[in-house]
Order: structure tokens, then C-alpha cells, then sequence
């Protein structure tokens, strides 16, 4: 592929990014601002700007990918990624925006009345968002390498220096259109290349290489616990993703959470039609690019391959830039996040704090991203929901549903998850893709109930613990806000408590 | 207006209205909350299943029925089309169904909450 093409799709995203985070939108300039533009934001923007964060180097390159590879069986990962909304439009959506909350660790404070639970839980939010930005650093890697032909470094610390240059220099203000310009950025970037292609071949009527049932890895086919566990990861998962939560505080209220929730299945089910054309097309088109051990690029690659001369160069240049989207609008906004949480909890919450905590997100994962191989990218995700859906996710569902929580047994089960979930990631990590037994590889079947068991059991036995604030935080998570014109009336002395808890990160 | 609404005392200015803050206070709000709490759970584990129910079923229709596996529509097979595709309409309709009866519930909710 054309150098040029590669370099130039990377430049024009980043200026675009930073551009529209700088001069998109300055609402947002007082945390009272924040308030009041948080009422403004229609749930289109809102829901485009949570599929936009959410569709990461997983979803771009990794679904195809993985399609390829193993066909049917990695069809789950696109469906499971959607069906993770619909669990949190269940159990999550409402109640979290009602608590008020503006990070995971606020909730479970407010909701535990413990600094202790809030401690551990900044600690899994921070492992979770350097372990999902990793994958994102392997993306970028293989994207420079494949389009460029530049060392796999460049990539990495590309990615990182524009996410730190725009964080740092508060270009994520209007964060929210960012991210949802990057949603409708990715949509074309994947869309458009279809369309050509798909005429491509109904014009030259090109007959296919190999039948898309034919495995070119010839692997054996995932068993039914691989795909079961997958699934558990991946619809528990995504509610306890740290980037995820922040989006929801932009909804006027609960109910509009959950409108928003509806836009973004359906956005997400738009987008993943395209990564699963991708992957058939490949199986019918490309099967070699799984032999060379390449199918994560398949996506980049394959516009090239079917369209000759400059129109495929230009569809490849747009396919470039919407993976670039991707690695930079999931790492920014796992950034935000990160930050947000360690210079409230470590480096007490200025704004120089805010930066050092944006400096140290985002260079750690660079570390670990130097010194670990790239995995199937969807795969790698995949790990880290199951992280997610061990830790995060008992503590957010039972501190919704159930009154009993008590903060040791919320501690009790986030560590057991952690360590059950994070050995299981470590133990596969030092055995080798081909040497680790299936239920190792895939942990979270078990570590999820176990994770439950625990926290429930360790609840009971302390149940002298249970917060005395616990029906005042119940009937504000379950109970409908008041109907509009009391909002209005009581905005300015809802503004005035909820200080504290609602600022924007960049804002403190 | 508005503003000697905000500086005046609470239970003065808002008798009903202000349903969140008066169910906490008194018992019979309580209830009223946490048989809300128990209608929203239920209504999510029922959706929740349901939509489970019909995603375990597509792999077991392709197993249980051979050939329908091998059946081509407009090139593509028939169970890449049902697992690719024909999922995501499922998934929607529960989004769908469920906040429908949330907001009747919530809505029920309140009527109970500011008849009192």
C-alpha cells in the first residue's frame, strides 16, 4: 500500500479530532454550564457520541479479523458487543444516571457510604482502562505497519502523543461531539468500501477464491463453553466499562438514558453489519490473509485488493482513517476517564492534577503495549470484558438491585474477580495461545458466578454493615425524576447539592 | 417566581410534587418504592431471559435442522445471515418492549406516590 495514503488518513483524523474538541463546542466552560449543556445535548449526539467511544480496534479490525479466522463462531463477538447494551439498558442504564454519579467509583462510594469500597474500585477502574487501551496501542501498531511500512512503534506512540496533546491542552471539552463525529466517521470509513466493492464485483462478476465455510486456518472450530463464555463476557462486561458510564451522565434523566440506550443498539447494529461483510468477503476473497497471520488487517487490506488503482487507494485512505478514529476516540475517552479518577484520588483533583493523571494513563498502557505481542485484537478485548464482568459488574448490579450489599462483601468480590479473572489472563499470557487449556482462556464462565457468590456471602455475613442511607440511595437510583417543570423549579438547589459529584473532570 | 420557590422551605412549597423526597420520608412510600424496585426487576430479568431464550435457539435451529445451515439467500448462507444479521432486529424489539413498560411502571409509580 501506498506510504502517503496511511500517513496522510492519520494526519487528517487527528487534525479533525482536535479541531472539533477545540473549537466544536465551548459550552462546557463551568461545571454549571456542564449542567445545563448536559440538558441540551440531543439523544442522537449523545447516543452517537457513546457508539463512537465504545467501537473500538476490536470492533473495527478485530471482528472481521476474528471472522475470518474462525467464521461462525466469532459472529458471537458482534453480537455479544451489541447485547452488552441491552443488559445495560436492563439493569444499569436509568438507576446509574439517576444516582447522579459521574465515575463507577463515585457510585459505589455514594452508594456504600465507604472510602474503602471507593478505593478498590478506582484500582479496578485503572487496571480495566490500561488493559483496554492496550489493544488499542496493538491496532494503531498494525495499521502504521501494514500502511506504511514504518517500524510498529511509530503506531503506538502516534496514537498516545495526539490522545495526550489533546487531552492535556482540554481539546476534550466538547468531548461529546468528538465522539460522535468518530461514530459516523467509522460508519463511512467501513460502509462506503462495501458499497464499491460490492459493485466491483457484481461488475466484473469475480469469482470467489474459496467458499466462506471453508476455515483457511484450519483450526478446530471453538467448542460450545468457548462460546457460552464468551458471551457471559461480553453481555456482563460492557456494563462496567469506565468509559461507558461517563457518557450516560449527559442524559437530562432516566428515562432519556434509556432512550439513548435504544439509539445506541441500533447504531451498533448498523456498524457491525459492515465488520461481518468484512469477514465473509475475506473468507470468499482474501483466505490467505489468515495464513499470513494478517487477518486483523483484513479490513485495511481489503479495499485494495478488490479495487485496483487510485479509487482504491482513496477507499483505503478513508478505511485508514476510520480505524485511526477508532484507536483515538476509545483511547481518548479511556483517558478522560482514567484521569478523572486518579487525580481526584491520588493527586487531588486540580487541574495540573488532571494532567499529570492524563500523562501517566496513557504512557503505562504504552508500556505494557512495548511489552506483550499483539493477540487477535478481538480476542484481546474479549479478555478484558471478562475483567469487567468479574469486577465491576457484580459490585454495579448488586449495589442497584440489592439492598443487602455491604462494603466489605462489594471488596470481598471485586478482589476475588480480580484475581481470579486477571491470574487467568496472566497464567495465559505466560502458557502461549497454543498451550492453554480452554477454560483457562476463557475465564469468565467461572469467574463471573464466582465473583457473585463471594460478594453476596461476604454480604451476608456482614450484614450489620449495610449503609443507614440505604432507602434514601434506593428511592433516588429507582424513583422517576419529578416531572419537568418541578425540575425547573428546583434546578438551582439540585445544582447546589450535587456540586461535588456532577463536575466534568477537565473542569476540576 | 421561581426563585421564592427555590429559598422557601421544601415540604411549604412542594406538598405532592416532589414525590422522590416524600417517598423517603414516610413508611408507606417505602412500599410504594421498593414494589417499584421489584416491578423493574422482574420486567428486566423477564426481557433479559426472553432474549436469551431466542439467542440460544438460533444455534440450536442451525444444529437440529441439517441443510438449513448449507441453504444460500442471494449467495450468503443461511446461518452467517441468522447469526450476522438477524439477531440485531431481536435485540432491538426487547430494547424496545422493555422501556415501554419501565415508563408504565415508573408512571404507576408515580400516580401511587402523589395520590397519598
Amino acid at each position: 500500500m501506498n506510504p502517503v495514503v496511511g500517513i496522510a488518513a492519520f494526519v487528517a483524523v487527528s487534525l479533525a479530532t482536535a479541531a472539533i474538541g477545540f473549537y466544536g463546542l465551548r459550552i462546557s466552560r463551568t461545571t454549571g454550564d456542564f449542567y445545563v449543556a448536559s440538558r441540551t445535548v440531543p439523544p442522537w449526539w449523545n447516543a452517537s457520541a457513546i457508539g463512537g467511544e465504545y467501537l473500538s480496534a476490536a470492533s473495527f479490525l478485530g471482528v472481521a479479523g476474528l471472522i475470518l479466522l474462525s467464521g461462525t463462531d466469532a459472529l458471537w463477538f458482534p453480537v455479544g458487543y451489541t447485547a452488552g447494551y441491552l443488559m445495560l439498558l436492563l439493569f444499569v442504564a436509568a438507576p446509574l444516571r439517576r444516582s447522579g454519579a459521574y465515575t463507577i467509583p463515585d457510585f459505589t462510594e455514594s452508594r456504600l457510604d465507604s472510602k474503602a469500597v471507593r478505593r478498590v474500585t478506582s484500582l479496578i477502574v485503572v487496571m480495566v482502562g490500561w488493559l483496554y487501551i492496550v489493544p488499542q496501542l496493538h491496532g494503531a501498531a498494525l495499521t502504521i505497519r501494514i500502511t506504511t511500512g514504518l517500524p510498529s512503534w511509530v503506531g503506538s506512540v502516534a496514537v498516545v502523543v495526539v490522545v495526550c496533546l489533546t487531552v492535556v491542552a482540554g481539546g476534550m471539552r466538547s468531548i461529546t461531539f468528538v465522539q460522535a463525529f468518530q461514530y459516523w466517521l467509522k460508519l463511512t470509513a467501513l460502509a462506503v468500501p462495501v458499497i464499491f466493492m460490492l459493485l466491483a464485483l457484481a461488475g466484473t462478476g469475480a469469482t470467489p477464491l474459496a467458499e466462506p465455510v471453508t476455515n483457511p486456518t484450519g483450526l478446530p472450530p471453538a467448542g460450545m463453553y468457548q462460546n457460552i463464555s464468551l458471551l457471559v463476557a461480553l453481555l456482563f462486561g460492557t456494563l462496567g466499562l469506565p468509559h461507558v458510564l461517563v457518557r450516560f451522565y449527559t442524559n437530562p434523566d432516566g428515562q432519556s438514558a434509556r432512550r439513548t440506550t435504544l439509539i445506541v443498539l441500533g447504531l451498533l447494529s448498523v456498524f457491525y453489519l459492515f465488520p461481518t461483510a468484512y469477514g465473509l468477503a475475506g473468507r470468499l476473497f482474501a483466505p490467505d490473509l489468515a495464513q499470513r497471520g494478517q487477518a486483523d488487517a483484513l479490513v485495511l487490506l481489503l479495499p485494495g485488493r478488490l479495487i485496483g488503482g487510485t479509487a482504491g487507494e482513496l477507499l483505503s485512505a478513508l478505511v485508514v482513517a476510520g480505524a485511526f478514529a477508532a484507536f483515538l476516540s476509545t483511547t481518548s475517552g479511556l483517558v478522560v476517564s482514567l484521569a478523572g479518577v486518579i487525580s481526584q484520588d491520588v493527586l487531588g483533583g486540580s487541574v495540573r492534577g488532571f494532567r499529570v493523571a492524563a500523562l501517566i494513563s496513557a504512557t503505562v498502557p504504552l508500556a505494557f503495549a512495548f511489552s506483550t505481542d499483539s493477540l487477535a485484537l478481538a480476542g484481546s478485548v474479549g479478555l478484558v470484558f471478562a475483567f469487567t464482568a468479574s469486577t465491576l459488574c457484580p459490585v454495579l448490579l448488586l449495589g442497584i438491585w440489592w439492598r443487602g450489599l455491604t462494603d466489605a462483601g462489594a471488596i470481598a468480590g471485586m478482589l476475588t474477580g480480580a484475581i481470579l479473572c486477571g491470574g487467568a489472563m496472566v497464567a495465559g499470557a505466560i502458557l502461549g495461545s497454543a498451550a492453554t487449556p480452554f477454560w483457562l482462556a476463557q475465564p469468565a464462565a467461572w469467574s463471573v458466578p464466582a465473583a457473585f457468590a463471594v460478594m453476596v456471602l461476604a454480604s451476608r455475613t456482614t450484614s450489620n454493615r449495610v449503609p443507614a442511607t440505604i432507602s434514601r440511595v434506593m428511592t433516588r437510583l429507582h424513583t422517576p425524576e419529578r416531572p419537568l417543570e418541578t425540575v425547573r423549579q428546583t434546578a438551582e438547589r439540585q445544582l447546589v447539592e450535587r456540586l461535588p459529584v456532577e463536575r466534568h473532570p477537565t473542569e476540576r | 417566581m421561581t426563585r421564592v420557590r427555590v429559598t422557601a422551605p421544601r415540604s411549604a412549597v412542594r406538598p405532592a410534587a416532589d414525590t422522590r423526597e416524600a417517598a423517603q420520608e414516610s413508611e408507606v412510600g417505602q412500599v410504594f418504592v421498593r414494589s417499584l424496585i421489584r416491578s423493574q426487576l422482574r420486567l428486566g430479568i423477564v426481557v433479559a431471559a426472553g432474549f436469551l431464550l431466542i439467542l440460544v435457539a438460533f444455534p440450536v435451529l442451525l444444529g437440529l435442522v441439517p441443510g438449513l445451515a448449507a441453504v444460500r439467500v442471494a449467495g450468503i448462507p443461511f446461518d452467517w445471515l441468522l447469526l450476522g444479521a438477524g439477531i440485531y432486529p431481536v435485540i432491538g424489539i426487547s430494547a424496545w418492549l422493555y422501556i415501554r413498560s419501565a415508563a408504565r411502571n415508573e408512571s404507576r409509580y408515580r400516580d401511587l406516590a402523589e395520590d397519598k
